[in-house]
């Protein structure tokens, strides 16, 4: 229900005669969208370094003989990314499927979420080869579907990105016309867009038929998809750490929960910057925290159980691994992790054993599994390289450098570019009648 | 049975066998004895596999947006 009070705050920009601030730039946006211009440009300028000198000039160096680690923070972040992506799609197709209409006004939120974590996820894994080009061409020329290297981008960045843009146009076609008939700069993108839709409860049928069906589809390609980045790692027969079951599962469900923590976090704002708070409820924010809280238990368990494994009876270099994670080098990432995703479920399940959900609360959960994710994503790709090895090499180590770390921001930097410009350029919570 | 209808089927239908095909046909390598024989029996079949997912899900676009039949 619409409140009297909360009505001015969505009222049309005056300047402009659109939406949520749509084509209004306030100097904090200026500020923003520069400060983001920045970071990019600095992070841009650090991977050119890197394409003229090589991957020296990173942290990264060759496993065994060299005794570090090939894959290091930008795969952490290209799975990282690629798990975030989940968010969007599953919530857009819960909404249709399920049809769970208090989640209705984070939907466009998620499935932007959805492609910017795509793009970032596949411009991650391209900071990490040494001649990107090369891949680019040889991947269309000789990838295999099959492979789980190739797999990944085949199905999860070109298939999944593909399927989302479609779900995020399709479902954004009648706001669109709603704003075509209105003076303003965007006018002629609107009408574009909006490809002679007429709002008809015909239309409005098709709309709905084609949501449903294109969200059935997306689930099974969003958990095939997850499944296959975690292939890449769990079908690793001589790495240990990283070969085992659980591996795609784990992925699927940690994609899951850093997924929703990042809609919880990215809702949290849009409904401040885009004063929508009347319509991104309280309600809204104790569904994903339900959802993530279910997540959330789940990953954990698998957590326990991973442990379990590898400390029961472990082999000698398994030992040496668990023992770096448990009680070694990566024992503060570990169990910092393990403290983040803990602490953000006992936060939710005293805030569903209490049914009293605050969005401060939840957000909280948020930044934490968020958190713990990042740092759960850099444990399964570093140590099996620098603690894994089956050959009598020493032990490893690796650090990410500054111009690792200069690309990453610059990643994300990018990422919150997108979506800001997103929102200045369309309405990022789906309009409601009277708007 | 509306046009719209039957070329979204087609599309749908085009799609999943481009996907099906390259996956199971095109892109198998020669042979798994030597590197030599390593790559897809076809070339692009990777790009073939994609470019059926394209066309699979752009029936959504073309389903929701297809006026012929009113």
């Amino acid at each position: 229900m619409v409140t009297t009070e909360a009505m001015p705050q969505r009222q049309p920009t005056r300047d402009t005669g659109l939406p949520q601030g749509v084509g209004r730039l306030t100097p904090t946006w200026i500020l923003f969208f520069v400060a983001m211009i920045v970071i990019t440009a600095f992070g841009f300028y650090a991977y050119l370094l890197q394409v003229n000198n090589g991957l020296v000039v990173t942290g990264l160096r060759g496993l065994g003989t060299m005794a570090g680690a090939t894959w290091g923070l930008y795969v952490a972040y290209y799975v990282y990314f690629i798990g975030v992506s989940f968010a969007g799609i599953t919530v857009a197709a819960m909404i249709r499927i399920f049809r769970i209409e208090k989640l209705e006004p984070v939907a466009r939120i998620g499935e932007l979420l959805t492609v910017v974590a795509l793009i970032l996820g596949a411009l991650a894994i391209l900071a990490d080869l040494e001649h990107p080009w090369r891949a680019i061409v040889n991947l269309v020329k000789l990838g295999r579907p099959q492979s789980p290297f190739f797999g990944t981008f085949t199905m999860v960045v070109a298939g999944y990105l593909f399927a989302s843009l479609v779900y995020l146009y399709v479902t954004s076609r009648k706001d669109a016309a709603s704003l075509a008939g209105r003076p303003s700069r965007f006018q002629g993108l609107y009408r574009f867009l909006a490809a002679g839709y007429k709002d008809t409860s015909d239309q409005r049928k098709i709309d709905r038929r084609v949501t449903f069906w294109l969200a059935v589809a997306i689930l099974p390609l969003l958990v095939i998809a997850h499944s296959t980045v975690g292939f890449v790692f769990g079908l690793q027969a001589g790495r240990p750490g990283w070969f085992g079951t659980l591996q795609a599962p784990g992925f699927v469900v940690l994609a899951g929960v850093s997924g929703i923590g990042n809609l919880i976090m990215l809702a949290a704002i849009v409904r401040v910057a885009t004063h929508t708070k009347d319509r991104i409820t309280i309600d809204a924010f104790a569904w994903l925290g339900k959802l993530l809280l279910g997540l959330l238990v789940t990953y954990l368990y698998f957590t326990a159980v991973e442990i379990l494994t590898i400390t029961y009876q472990p082999g000698a270099t398994e030992q040496g691994l668990s023992e770096a994670l448990l009680s070694g080098t990566y024992a503060w990432i570990f169990w910092g992790a393990i403290l983040s995703l803990v602490g953000a479920a006992l936060l939710l399940i005293w805030q569903a054993l209490t049914r009293e959900w605050s969005i401060g609360l939840i957000v909280a959960t948020g930044v934490l599994v968020n958190i713990g994710a990042v740092a759960k994503r850099y444990l399964i790709v570093v140590p099996s390289q620098t603690h894994g090895q089956l050959l009598p090499y020493p032990v490893g180590s690796y650090a990410p450098n500054w111009v690792e770390w200069a690309v990453v921001f610059g990643l994300f930097a990018l990422g919150a570019f997108m979506i800001g410009g997103f929102m200045k350029v369309f309405p990022i919570v789906p309009l409601e009648e009277a708007e | 049975m509306k046009t719209k209808t039957i070329i979204t089927t087609l599309m749908v239908l085009i799609g999943a066998a481009l996907m099906v095909v390259s996956y199971v046909f095109l892109a198998t390598p020669a042979c798994n004895t030597s590197v030599e024989c390593s790559n897809p029996v076809v070339p692009f079949a990777a790009g073939i596999f994609v470019l059926g997912l394209v066309v699979a899900f752009s029936s959504g676009i073309f389903y929701s947006v297809y006026k012929g039949d009113e």
